[in-house]
């Protein structure tokens, strides 16, 4: 096998997929970017055996065949090649030569056939998604994912196609994001998995703003596809608990406020609140809503901001990183906060489908 | 040294305290715990209550459909346990060896105060008049009553301190001890769970004196645990008084009759485990940031299994999950077990605020 391809094109392919390889695995093939060269270029896989990332680059491809190489080795040697040309040359004990400018490397890959494929899929479901609108439903719900190992069935989003919708849902037990993406499908194509977080952060990295992408979802599996690369997981097995019982109803007070500026004041009053304690708390008053937060031993922090408030006095508190998460992700210059009592959860709102409830701290 | 323990009670802590703080809850069934609409159990009952059947960890729908003219108030831990560092500071009085058991209950040994006895009862009776005197003080000070039992160890005097309450004051002489136990039930030894509980009963044994009289090898039904159980049966104990103060763990556990792995046979046993440590977190007002769980096979291989937690966990049911979680995640049921139980570890108050979760 041998190929000559530039030095920054090797380097971008080697980055899609470097990030599925494990660090820590028994396996050692799977520290290894598998390496096809044949007529239509030159093609990167990486897999952890849960998920799978491969992706095409153009090359010159003198000899055509298969290898595989240390991927986190290989990328840093790249990285750090003097000149734009590289020419690598595979022997048949795996052995990579590679050539660049003065510089010679010289790595010891392990055989094509101890990679483990991509899976295959059959009888699959196929749906195509604006890029756009996948990138938004992502941002707009991954911070939500929870990390807590003993509930894994939250430990991804949930894809639900159902009633010519795309529903994606996060969550970690104390908050939950929801958002909803026009689709038309047939009906027989409606199907409910769950992405694992792994897959959602290469998935992240992976799509754009243009164009489509598309969506394949097999018996336990899914894929991605968009410009030529192609990324495989592995879906979380189990039941998704029923999101929809803890989507409150009809709110009491609707007070719309500034994206920016409710942000802001309550990234600044967070500056005050313990680490212990960690909680904000809203204060509500006709026509105001103070944000306020203390320490015990160090002091306090207090801002007002006026809004179209009308109910009865009354305070919430909310760990402010949780209140703080998807008004970061939001691109809404407005957003709408639904509550109902200082024990209920409260509900962020905007213009489009997208929906955060978030539980309060309870003060003693 | 003839060894001289008291064991002080506070009756109906929690509920004596409102009661004395809140006039109009005097001679009223007291409920303190979780208002009777909402999920969460009974910290403590009052005497009055206690008469309809209400008890400590029950959950309040069901103590509220015994006692329906029963008052719900919510525990007011902070107090509670400003109440408890008053108390023991009368305790303290009486010797520096005292072991705070939880926020109501506490261990002294005074054997230094008597170490001229030879006799060991002669020092028991002699030590009488410092446990009248202290419950006197209690009284006088803090407007509680506290129930104290006198023996010459830790087990005697816990049996004594619950024998006679509220109020009370009962001594546990060493020569009467075996005959004293015979009629308890078999459950009146710390450490007897309903499981236990029902593993001797399938031998015949209910009453201590079963215990005493038996032949049967209790290795069999209850394990390592077997020398114990017997040395309690004839009314020994020999574990010291510690004095060195707060809790670093809380745990229970469950032998079995016979070594098993029936699913259901495990469930029951680990959330009977979960509400005990659960029910001990309350009263403490602790939250456990380390959850641990104990498995000991046939052949006496123990092995622990922990998780580290984000928030402090305090309920039962989310110790019972994380408890199948560990099982589960580390395969620990592959073959039968002997014991099975759960611990609590990195205890932090669970005052300040606490985030609630979605009901998922």
């Amino acid at each position: 096998m041998k190929f000559s391809v530039s030095k920054e094109k090797l380097l971008e392919g080697l980055q899609v997929v470097q990030n599925v390889v494990s660090t820590r695995t028994t396996l050692p093939i799977l520290s290894n970017v598998l390496l096809q060269a044949d007529a239509s270029g030159l093609r990167l896989t990486t897999t952890d055996l849960d998920v799978g990332i491969s992706g095409g680059i153009e090359a010159q491809i003198e000899k055509e065949g298969a290898t595989t190489l240390p991927a986190r080795r290989l990328a840093s040697i790249v990285r750090e090649l003097p000149a734009a040309e590289v020419v690598v040359e595979v022997d048949s004990k795996n052995v990579a030569s590679i050539r660049c400018g003065q510089s010679f490397f010289k790595i010891l890959g392990l055989p094509e056939e101890e990679f483990p494929p991509l899976p295959k899929f059959e009888g699959a479901k196929e749906f195509t998604l604006k890029q756009s609108d996948l990138r938004d439903g992502l941002r707009k719900t991954a911070y939500a994912i929870s990390t807590d190992e003993t509930r894994y069935v939250l430990n991804g989003i949930l894809f639900s196609f159902k009633d010519n919708k795309l529903t994606m849902v996060a969550t970690d037990g104390r908050r939950l994001a929801l958002v909803d993406i026009e689709l038309e499908f047939a009906r027989s194509q409606e199907v409910e998995i769950i992405v694992p977080t792994k897959c959602v952060t290469e998935l992240q990295r992976l799509v754009g703003t243009e164009g489509d992408i598309k969506m394949t979802v097999g018996e336990n599996q899914v894929a991605f596809e968009v410009n030529g690369t192609l990324l495989v997981s592995k879906l979380i097995e189990g039941n998704y608990p029923n999101y929809k019982q803890v989507i409150p109803g009809e709110a009491k007070d609707r007070v719309t406020l500034e994206r920016d500026l409710f942000l802001n004041a309550v990234h600044r009053v967070s500056l005050l609140a313990s680490e212990k304690s960690n909680s904000v708390k809203l204060v509500f008053s006709k026509g105001n809503l103070e944000i306020a937060a203390n320490t015990p031993d160090v002091g306090e922090a207090r801002e007002s901001i006026a809004v179209n408030y009308k109910g009865r006095d009354f305070s919430i508190a909310f760990n402010p990183e949780f209140l703080q998460a998807p008004l970061r992700a939001l691109p809404d210059d407005e957003v709408f906060l639904d509550l109902i009592d200082e024990m209920s959860p409260g509900v962020i709102k905007v213009q489009t489908p997208f929906l955060y409830v978030l539980m309060p701290m309870r003060i003693s | 040294m003839p060894r001289v323990i008291f064991h002080v009670d506070m009756d109906a802590f929690f509920a004596s305290v409102e009661q004395r703080d809140h006039p109009a809850y005097r001679g009223q069934p007291l409920i303190v715990g979780a208002p009777p609409d909402q999920r969460g159990v009974v910290c403590a009952a009052s005497y009055e209550a206690r008469k309809f059947g209400v008890r400590s960890a029950m959950p309040s729908r069901t103590a509220a459909k015994l006692c329906p003219q029963g008052i719900f108030v919510r525990p007011r831990m902070d107090v509670y346990r400003a109440e408890s560092a008053q108390i023991m500071e009368i305790l303290r009085a009486a010797t520096s060896c005292v072991e705070k058991v939880s926020v109501d209950e506490a261990y002294l040994d005074l054997s230094e105060s008597f170490a001229t006895f030879t006799d060991p009862d002669a020092a028991l009776v002699a030590a009488l008049p410092a446990a009248k005197e202290m419950k006197l003080r209690i009284h006088a000070e803090r407007q509680l009553t506290a129930s104290i039992g006198i023996g010459a160890n830790k087990f005697l005097a816990k049996l004594g301190s619950d024998f006679q309450k509220p109020d009370g004051l009962t001594l546990i002489p060493e020569r009467d001890k075996a005959a004293f136990l015979r009629p308890l039930p078999v459950r009146s030894i710390h450490g007897v769970g309903p499981v236990t509980a029902h593993a001797l009963e399938q031998c015949g044994i209910a009453t201590i004196a079963d215990l005493q009289d038996t032949k049967a090898n209790l290795a069999s039904v209850v394990g390592s645990w077997a020398g114990t159980l017997k040395a309690r049966a004839f009314g020994d104990d020999d574990r010291p008084v510690d004095p060195s103060d707060e809790r670093k763990s809380i745990s229970a556990e469950t032998t079995f009759l016979k070594d098993t792995d029936d699913r259901p046979t495990l469930r029951v046993a680990l959330r009977e485990a979960a509400d005990d440590v659960a029910h001990a977190l309350e009263k403490e007002a602790l939250g456990a940031l380390t959850v641990q769980i104990k498995v000991r096979y046939s052949d006496f291989t123990t092995l622990t299994r922990q998780i580290r937690l984000e928030d402090p966990l305090a309920d039962a049911r989310e110790i019972y999950r994380m408890a199948c979680y560990l099982l589960a995640r580390d395969r620990l049921v592959s073959a039968p077990l002997r014991l099975i139980g759960i611990g609590l570890a990195t205890l932090v108050p669970s005052r300040g605020p606490q985030q609630l979760r979605l009901p998922l």
